[in-house]
């Protein structure tokens, strides 16, 4: 694409045309993510997860159980997972899909996926399948005019005074954009003596009934209106600055995966508890830390154990479907970074490379982390996906927790890679905003199975195995709500929600002691369906009872869930397990 | 099938298609895209400068393999114009490789138009985003019938050997035009759905249609 064959005035109508393009390219990507985000909602509902493990009895997608000679479900020809008949949608007359695949295809559709893969099929060449012409031509734009336009002088580009501190790195707005403005800038001004594309004059009327929109949406219609200005024309940077932080900027980016240590320092409800609160909102200040506002996406692991080596390798093939670490700019170089919790120790810390530009990074990197065989009983492996900002800035991208003390590393099947949902931290998930939740709570479980219950009792129910779960919640450690004094007049909810949707609610008495002393909160769930244990979901909500008719406080909740937690219950029945679950804002709770 | 929606500043569609007008300098494009979002004409002659494109919304009702109408989707159209012209070349023919279907336009008071038809042709093979695009072929300015240099038989021959539809327009009677962008858009639409359904059911050798024979007859047995 040879720009130089057009003259001075025919370049500025191109451009143009370029940046109207390029505002309904935004329009579009806006259109896509959210797109993706209720993707991303249909599959954290119904999906094969970590947190949810499932039998091969009940469906993939809604967890109903499914029986062995009726309602039994088939198999879904995209994700191979057994699903039951409501769950399912006709795509042809002949042919159906899951929930999920549905949606997946439904978004491969509508987001223009389909035409990015069959284009790779015939351009694979292509290093970035999803530039259009009209994005690459308007970078090209911007090389070109440093030499044949003089802009209409610049204002001086002004660095704020905040951004000293790690000097001319930190200020990286990304070149593209501040181009951007100056050339909105340009064209405005070009604009004067120049005409538009055609010289189809519109209808008045017409213009003014497109444009109700908000000034960064609005849009023209009509090829041949004058062009609008969605960026702001201020800071506008003088042209060899421009130059001299675009180089920095792909060297930073580069320099970043040897540097950055900072995002360890990360709030939320995390394994280590000391003043998380307060050094999280010192670097959410300091800029430091980001987290991002929403988490989206899948991180694709493998895990293996070399027994001579003895040392794990966590191959990190990818991740798709990220968020934007830079929202605004449509920006993202991600990285995975790797712990096995509860050890923090930043020598302990594995990372990637970083990947620029993208939200499906590829890294296909194995990372080796020494360590024996049993000690991984007590691990939980933690791959954070961040992106790195500046050299000293990481947005969290999301996060995978897999307790390792059930992994069983000499199966085949568990060292296949597998795709993880990406979650976000659990400690700062919105909902509560101003408090921090933090702290562990200390429970109790033991399951009492039915043969221990009075047999004699229902024999016209002895298909079903009726048995009792109780729950004792013995204390909680290192919680910190603001403003409080340390006596909680304190009660727990608890929901404990079976496959199927049945769910039973406890609550206890309110009981005033101060937070670091002994508590006897017990819950006893009856009519507990034995074989349906191991699918179920305890969420336990603490609450500060409010003497004076005031409103209950919330003080965070915890979830007991997981096949191999409940396993231990229904191995050594009657007997008490403790647990530690580590609170979280709990929005999700349901008001009882 | 389709009928036009009136807000378009917002991303309030379901789908985003790009469309493609090419051919000779002076057959009609910028004029055709402009009736055909505005169902205005302009009799004036302004040389397209490389490229531009103008928008429209439409309302696009799917057809079930059965031939009953099924759910609507808002569409947003991107509709591309080139300038016909040999300086422009290298610049318009780049913007092939984002365009999801084609019209390609000649002029059909002009033999010489039409006979570029098949270097379009081959313009876009090597250029669009795949071997066999969706292709309408569009002979434009039918109103001016007295001066009709190229037959309708034989552009439809032409039309027949490239297995893509034909149509006559006139952007400045507006015949024809919105059944031309309307039939490219369809088969679009058909093929964003070929496209994802395909690997699930493409046979090793290739041969389509015989995979539904192919089928295993047990498929609604239950496995367990
Ligand atoms: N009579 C008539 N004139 C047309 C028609 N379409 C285009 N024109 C005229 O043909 C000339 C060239 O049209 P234009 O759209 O600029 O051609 P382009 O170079 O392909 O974009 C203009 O003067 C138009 O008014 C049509 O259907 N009928
Ligand atoms: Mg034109
Ligand atoms: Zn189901
Ligand atoms: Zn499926």
């Amino acid at each position: 694409m040879d720009l130089s064959v057009l003259e001075v005035l025919e370049r500025e109508k191109v451009l143009e045309v370029l940046q109207r393009d390029k505002i309904l390219r935004s329009l579009e990507e806006e259109r896509i993510r959210k797109m993706k985000l209720e993707l991303q909602e249909i599959r954290r509902k119904g999906a094969k997860s970590f947190s949810r493990q499932y039998s091969e009895r009940t469906c993939a997608r809604c967890q109903r159980p499914l029986g062995k000679f009726w309602n039994c479900g088939a198999v879904c020809h995209g994700c191979s997972h057994r699903i039951c008949n409501k769950c399912r949608i006709n795509v042809t007359a002949q042919e159906w899909k899951c929930t999920v695949c549905h949606a997946y295809r439904e978004v491969k559709i509508k987001s223009g996926e389909w035409f990015l893969e069959e284009r790779a099929k015939k351009f694979s060449a292509d290093a970035d399948r999803h530039e259009t012409t009209g994005e690459k031509l308007l970078k090209s734009y911007q090389r070109l005019s440093t030499i044949s336009i003089v802009p209409p002088t610049p204002p001086p580009f002004t660095e704020g005074p905040s951004s000293g501190r790690s000097g001319g790195l930190h200020s990286s707005r990304p070149f593209t954009k501040s181009m951007e403005n100056l050339f909105v800038s340009l064209t405005t001004h070009i604009k004067k003596i120049s005409k538009s594309q055609d010289d189809v004059t519109a209808d008045p009327g017409l213009l003014t009934a497109d444009y109700g929109g908000i000034p960064s949406k609005e849009r023209r219609s009509q090829s041949d209106t004058a062009i609008n200005r969605p960026f702001s024309m201020t800071k506008a940077p003088s042209l060899p600055d421009l130059f001299k932080r675009a180089k920095s900027d792909n060297e930073e980016v580069q320099r970043m995966a040897e540097f950055c240590t900072d995002e360890d320092i990360s709030p939320g409800a995390d394994y280590h508890q000391e003043k998380r609160g307060s050094i999280s909102s010192v670097c959410t200040e300091l800029g430091i830390f980001d987290h991002n506002s929403s988490v989206t996406g899948e991180i694709e692991l493998a895990l293996v154990y070399n027994s001579t080596a003895s040392c794990l390798e966590i191959t990190v093939n990818g991740c798709k479907n990220l968020a934007y670490g830079d929202e605004k700019r449509k920006k993202c170089h991600p990285y995975v970074k790797i712990y096995l919790l509860p050890d923090k120790s930043p020598h302990r810390k594995l990372k990637t490379t970083v990947k620029k530009n993208t939200t499906d990074p590829v890294f296909n990197e194995t990372l080796r982390y020494n360590i024996e065989l049993p000690l991984l009983a007590s691990r939980t492996l933690q791959a954070s996906v961040w992106h790195s900002a500046t050299l000293r800035k990481k947005v969290f991208l999301g996060e995978v927790l897999i307790p390792l003390h059930e992994w069983k590393f000499k199966d085949n099947s568990t060292q296949s890679p597998t795709w993880y949902l990406l979650c976000p931290k659990p400690g700062i998930t919105e909902g509560y905003p101003g408090e921090q939740y933090n702290g562990t709570l200390l429970i109790k479980a033991k399951f009492t199975p039915p043969s221990q219950l009075s047999t004699v009792a229902n024999p016209q129910r002895e298909e079903v195995c009726m048995g009792q779960l109780s729950i004792l919640v013995t204390g909680v450690t290192n919680l910190t709500v603001s403003k409080y004094s340390g006596t909680l007049n304190s009660f727990v909810k608890g929901c404990l929600s079976l496959p199927g949707g049945r769910e039973l609610t406890q609550r206890t008495l309110p009981q005033r002691r101060k937070s670091n002393s002994q508590w006897n909160h017990q819950l006893v769930f009856s009519e507990v369906p034995e074989a349906n244990l191991p699918g179920c979901c305890l969420d336990l909500e603490l609450w500060d009872h409010a003497s004076f008719s005031l409103a209950h406080r919330s003080l965070g909740g915890a979830k007991l869930e997981g096949a191999s937690s409940w396993q231990q219950l229904l191995q050594t029945p009657n007997t008490w397990y403790d647990f530690t679950l580590p609170m979280q804002a709990s929005a999700s709770m349901k008001k009882t | 099938m389709f009928c036009a929606v009136s807000t378009m500043t917002d991303g309030d569609y379901d789908y985003l298609i790009k469309l493609l007008a090419l051919g000779d300098s002076g057959v009609g494009k910028t004029t055709f895209l402009y009736r055909y979002t505005d169902n205005k004409f302009n009799p004036k002659f302004i040389t397209t400068v490389g490229i531009d494109f103008r928008e429209k919304r439409v309302v696009y009702t799917a057809t079930n393999s059965n031939g009953t109408t099924g759910k609507t989707f808002k569409v947003h159209l991107q509709l591309w114009d080139t300038a016909g012209q040999e300086r422009f070349r290298s610049l318009t023919t780049a913007f092939f490789r984002d365009a999801m279907g084609f019209l390609l336009m000649f002029d059909l008071t002009s033999q010489q138009s039409f006979l570029n038809v098949r270097n379009w042709m081959s313009q876009l093979q090597a250029n669009a985003y795949c071997e066999n695009p969706d292709i309408v072929l569009v002979g434009n300015k039918a109103d001016l019938a007295d001066q009709r240099e190229v037959q309708e038989k034989q552009a439809k021959e032409l039309a027949d050997k490239y297995g893509i539809p034909y149509f006559e327009t006139s952007a400045a009677t507006g015949s024809e035009v919105d059944k031309a962008v309307i039939t490219l858009l369809d088969l679009v639409m058909k093929r964003m759905e070929q496209c994802v359904d395909k690997p699930a059911q493409e046979a090793p050798n290739g041969e389509g249609t015989s995979k539904l024979e192919a089928a295993p007859p047990n498929e609604k047995k239950c496995a367990c």
